[in-house]
C-alpha cells in the first residue's frame, strides 16, 4: 500500500516541468499588480479622493514597509524619478481567456473526433499551434469590432476614417450651413510622408480644411482683447470654375504675450511599446519633447508617463527649473511590448487631476504611433473617458508618430472629444512646429467650443457647397446648443473655411431647381434685396465659461473681389491648398484644374513664410504630380 | 521581505502595501505555475492558470481566513482555476514534447521507463473524475497530507481518503490496462 503510494508520489513528480516562459511570468506579476492596485484605488478614492497618487509615492519611495519612513518626509519636496508598474489593463485576461474559448468550429470538430474516437488518450494536438491559433482569432476578433466600430478603411495598415465629400445644397432647400472648427494639421503630414515617399496618399487620408489650416494665415487681429478673434470674409472667383465663387472665411486668435503665460501642468504620456523603435518614432519623439521643455516656463510643471505592456509614472511631477531631471527621464525611455494605451490615459489623467492648477493650463499631452491593443480598447469607451475628463478642464493633445499601424480615425476622436488637438509629427521640422513654433496655439486655448453657421440669401445664391469639414458638420440646432462640443482655437491659431457658391441666375447650377417647391416665401423681415449673399455667425466659449457668446456680421458687396488676382492673397492661397486637397482627393468639382494650376496661384504668395512652410507646400504639389498612386507599380 | 511569512505579507498587502503583494506572488509563481502544469500538462495553459489566480488572489486577499495556511489556500484557488480552465479549454496534454526531455529519451536507461510510466499515470489521471483529479494531484502530486487536502478541498478528511481509494483503483486498472 505504501509502496503502490510512493510510487506514485515518484512517478508524478519525475515529469520534466518546462520553466514558464519568462514574459509569461512578467504578464501574471502586472496583471495581478493591475488587479491590486485597481481595488486599492478603488477603495481609497471612496475615502481620500486624489490624494491616493502621493501615497503610492510615498510607498514607493519607502522602499519597503519597514523602511525608515523619515526618509521620505525629508525626500518629500524632491521627487525621484521612480519606474513603477501601475496599473495594467483589466480585461487582458478576459481578452486572452475569451480567445481560448472563442472558436465554436473547433470545439464542434473535437466532438466529432471525441465519437469516432472511443480511446480520447490518443487523441493528440500540437501544443504549439494552440497558442498561434489564439494569436490569430485575437487579432482577427479585434479587427473586425474596430472595423464594426469605426467604418474604417484599411489600405496599407494606416487606419483613417471614411471621408464622403460635402454634397452641393440648393439655398433654396437648405440655407443654413453649420460646422465645428477644426484646428488640426495631423492631415497635411501624412500627406506630406506619403508624397515624399512618391505615393499619393490615401484618400481617407486626405481632409482638405487640415491641409488648408496647416498654415498660418496672416488675418487681422481683433482690436479688443475681450474677443478672442474676428472674422474675416472675401468673396472672390472660384480658380477652378468660372461660374461660381468661393466665400472664405478666416479668424485668427491673438497670442498670448509671453508673461501673460498661464502656468501648465502638462503631463506627457508615451506609448512606448515595441514599434515604437523605429527612428521616426520613440528618438523624434524625444527630441520633440526635449523642444517642447526648452520652451516652457521655469514655474511649469512636467510629468511623463509611459505604457507599453503596462503603464508607469517615469517622472512625478517636476517644475521646469528642474529641467536636467525631465531629460534625463527622457533620455532612459526605450521601446519594447504590446500597447496598454488606454491605462495609459487613465493614470495620466490621474497624475493631471493630482497636480491641477486651477488658473493654468492642465493638459495631457499623448505621443503614439496609433493602436491601443491592450486595456481600454474599445474607442468609445476610451472617448466617453476622454469627453468626462473635459469636463475637469484637463484636455489631450495627441501626437501622432510613425507609419505603417497608424489609427487615424482613433487620434482623431480622442483629440476631439479630449479638447484638444491632433497633429502627426514625420519629421524635427514639424516637431518644431507643432510643439515650439505653435506651441502656444497647442498648450492655450482662448475660445472653445467654436461653431459657424451661415445663412445664404436665396436672392443671390442659389446652390453651395462647404469644402471640407466633413467629419466636423453640425445639426443646425446644434449651433445654439452650448451642450454640444466643437473646436477650440488656441493662441495664435488661424483657422480658414471656404465655400464654393453658385449665384443665382448661372447657367451652370449643379442641381435643377424643384418643380413643386415655391421658389420664394415672402417674410416680414427679409433682407433678400440688401444684396447681402449670406449672414454669418460664429458662437464661441471663453476658456473658463460655460456659456457661448455669438459673434454675427453680414458677407455684402464690401466683401467681394471682382477676380482672383485682387482678391487678397491670403485667401487665393487657402484656395490653392483647397484645390490640392480636392485634387488629391479626386474629387468631382475641379474640372480640367491641375496641379500646375495650384502652383501658379500658391506661388506669388509666400507672405512671409518664415518657417518655409509654404515652399514646402509648392515642393508637395510638385511631388504629387508624379507619385504613384498607393496599389500602383 | 524574505524575513517576512506568508501571512505576514498578506496582512501587508491587505494593508495597501504594493510591495508587499509583489513579493508575494514573485514568492510564489514557480509553486503556483508547477500545480498548474501538472494539472494541465501544457506550459501555455499553466502560465495562464497561474496569471489569473494572482489576480484572483489580489482580489480575495481579505477573504484570507487566519485559520487556513496560506499555501492550502492557495492551492485551493489554483485547483479550482485549473478546474474552471480545463472545463472551457480543451486542450490536452502534449505528453512526449514536455515530459520526457530529449536527453531521457536518447540514453535509454531504467530512467526512461519511469518516465514513460509517469507519462501513461498521468494521462490516466486526465480522465479520472475532477475530484479524484484533485485529490490525487494534492495528495501524491504536491505531497499534502489527506487532511490538508481535504481544507484545500473543502471538504471532510475522510471524502478524501475516499476519493484517493476510488481513484487508485482506477489508475490501477488502466496502468495495467495499458500495459
Amino acid at each position: 500500500m505504501t509502496e503502490e503510494n510512493d510510487k506514485l508520489k515518484r512517478l508524478l513528480n519525475t515529469i520534466h516541468i518546462p520553466e514558464p516562459d519568462e514574459e509569461a511570468g512578467k504578464r501574471a506579476l502586472t496583471a495581478a499588480m493591475a488587479e491590486f492596485q485597481q481595488l486599492k484605488e478603488a477603495e481609497e478614492k471612496k475615502v481620500k479622493g486624489f490624494s491616493w497618487i502621493r501615497r503610492l509615492t510615498d510607498k514607493t519611495l519607502r522602499g519597503g514597509p519597514v523602511m525608515n519612513r523619515q526618509l521620505v518626509i525629508t525626500a518629500g519636496t524632491v521627487f525621484s524619478i521612480i519606474l513603477m508598474v501601475i496599473v495594467m489593463m483589466p480585461d487582458f485576461m478576459s481578452y486572452r481567456k475569451r480567445s481560448i474559448s472563442l472558436p465554436p468550429q473547433e470545439t464542434m470538430q473535437e466532438a466529432d473526433f471525441k465519437q469516432a474516437e472511443p480511446t480520447p488518450r490518443l487523441k493528440k494536438r500540437s501544443s504549439s499551434a494552440s497558442p498561434a491559433r489564439h494569436l490569430f482569432v485575437a487579432s482577427e476578433q479585434r479587427l473586425a469590432d474596430k472595423a464594426e466600430r469605426l467604418d474604417q478603411t484599411y489600405v496599407g495598415r494606416d487606419r483613417f476614417e471614411t471621408v464622403t465629400p460635402n454634397p452641393v445644397n440648393r439655398v433654396a432647400e437648405e440655407p443654413v450651413s453649420t460646422f465645428s472648427i477644426d484646428v488640426d494639421t495631423a492631415s497635411y503630414a501624412f500627406v506630406r510622408r506619403s508624397l515624399n515617399n512618391g505615393t499619393l496618399p490615401q484618400k481617407n487620408a486626405v481632409r482638405i480644411e487640415e491641409l488648408i489650416n496647416y498654415f498660418d494665415y496672416d488675418y487681422p487681429l481683433p482690436d479688443d482683447r475681450s474677443i478672442p478673434f474676428k472674422p474675416t470674409v472675401a468673396l472672390f472667383p472660384t480658380p477652378w470654375n468660372p461660374d461660381t465663387k468661393l466665400l472664405h472665411i478666416g479668424i485668427k486668435g491673438f497670442d498670448i504675450i509671453a508673461r501673460k503665460r498661464p502656468r501648465s501642468n502638462l503631463v506627457f504620456l508615451i506609448d512606448v511599446s515595441g514599434s515604437m523603435k523605429n527612428r521616426d518614432k520613440l528618438p523624434l519623439l524625444k527630441n520633440a519633447f526635449r523642444m517642447l521643455v526648452d520652451t516652457l516656463d521655469p514655474g511649469d510643471s512636467v510629468a511623463i508617463i509611459v505604457y507599453a505592456g503596462a503603464a508607469g509614472t517615469v517622472l512625478e511631477p517636476v517644475k521646469v527649473k528642474e529641467k536636467g531631471k525631465i531629460l534625463a527621464a527622457l533620455d532612459r525611455l526605450s521601446a519594447g511590448g504590446s500597447t496598454a494605451g488606454g491605462e495609459g490615459i487613465r493614470q495620466a489623467y490621474a497624475l493631471a487631476e493630482a497636480n491641477f492648477d486651477p488658473h493654468g493650463v492642465n493638459r495631457v499631452i499623448l505621443a503614439t504611433d496609433g493602436d491601443f491593443n491592450v486595456g481600454i480598447r474599445n474607442p468609445e469607451e476610451l472617448q466617453g473617458f476622454v469627453e468626462r475628463k473635459r469636463e475637469t478642464g484637463i484636455f489631450l493633445t495627441v501626437l501622432g508618430f510613425g507609419q505603417g499601424n497608424y489609427n487615424d480615425a482613433l487620434m482623431q476622436k480622442l483629440a476631439q472629444n479630449g479638447n484638444g488637438v491632433a497633429a502627426y509629427i514625420d519629421t524635427l521640422n514639424e516637431a518644431r512646429k507643432v510643439l515650439v513654433d505653435e506651441a502656444h496655439a497647442t498648450l492655450f486655448t482662448i475660445a472653445r467650443d467654436v461653431k459657424i453657421q451661415i445663412e445664404f440669401n436665396p436672392a443671390k445664391v442659389a446652390e453651395y457647397r462647404l469644402i471640407g469639414y466633413e467629419t466636423r458638420r453640425l445639426r443646425r440646432e446644434d449651433f445654439n446648443n452650448d451642450l454640444v462640443d466643437a473646436g477650440d482655437v488656441g493662441a495664435g491659431h488661424s483657422v480658414t473655411a471656404i465655400y464654393e457658391i453658385t449665384p443665382t441666375g448661372s447657367t451652370v447650377r449643379r442641381l435643377d431647381d424643384l418643380r413643386y417647391g415655391k421658389a420664394e416665401t415672402t417674410g416680414p423681415e427679409r433682407v433678400e434685396e440688401s444684396g447681402e449673399y449670406a449672414f454669418l455667425k460664429i458662437r464661441y466659449k471663453l476658456p473658463e465659461a460655460k456659456a457661448s457668446r455669438l459673434l454675427e456680421r453680414a458677407v455684402g458687396k464690401e466683401s467681394e473681389y471682382q477676380s482672383l488676382d485682387s482678391a487678397p492673397g491670403e485667401a487665393r492661397f487657402a484656395s490653392a491648398v483647397a484645390a490640392f486637397g480636392q485634387l488629391l482627393r479626386g474629387d468631382s468639382y475641379l474640372k480640367d484644374f491641375t496641379y500646375d494650376d495650384v502652383i501658379t496661384i500658391a506661388e506669388p504668395i509666400r507672405g512671409k513664410d518664415r518657417f518655409g512652410y509654404r515652399a514646402e507646400f509648392l515642393n508637395l504639389v510638385r511631388l504629387a504630380k508624379t507619385a504613384r498612386a498607393m496599389g500602383d507599380n | 521581505m524574505d524575513t517576512y511569512s506568508d501571512i505576514e505579507l498578506v496582512g501587508l498587502s491587505v494593508d495597501g502595501d504594493a510591495e508587499a503583494f509583489e513579493y508575494l506572488v514573485k514568492r510564489h509563481y514557480m509553486t503556483v505555475y508547477k500545480v498548474s502544469y501538472k494539472w494541465c500538462g501544457v506550459r501555455e495553459d499553466a502560465e495562464d492558470i497561474a496569471q489569473e489566480v494572482f489576480v484572483k488572489l489580489a482580489r480575495r486577499l481579505k477573504t484570507f481566513g487566519r485559520k487556513s495556511s496560506f499555501r492550502t489556500w492557495l492551492y485551493r484557488i489554483t485547483v479550482n482555476t485549473a478546474k474552471d480552465f480545463s472545463r472551457k479549454a480543451a486542450t490536452k496534454r502534449v505528453y512526449e514534447a514536455a515530459f520526457v526531455s530529449e536527453q531521457v529519451l536518447n540514453n535509454p536507461s531504467p530512467l526512461k521507463d519511469e518516465h514513460i510510466e509517469a507519462d501513461r499515470l498521468y494521462k490516466s489521471i486526465d480522465i479520472l473524475p475532477e475530484k479524484q483529479k484533485a485529490a490525487v494531484l494534492l495528495v501524491f502530486g504536491e505531497g499534502l497530507s489527506h487532511r490538508e487536502a481535504s481544507q484545500v478541498l473543502n471538504c471532510p478528511e475522510a471524502t478524501v481518503s475516499w476519493r484517493i481509494y476510488q481513484a487508485k483503483k482506477r489508475l490501477k486498472k488502466s496502468l495495467e490496462h495499458e500495459i
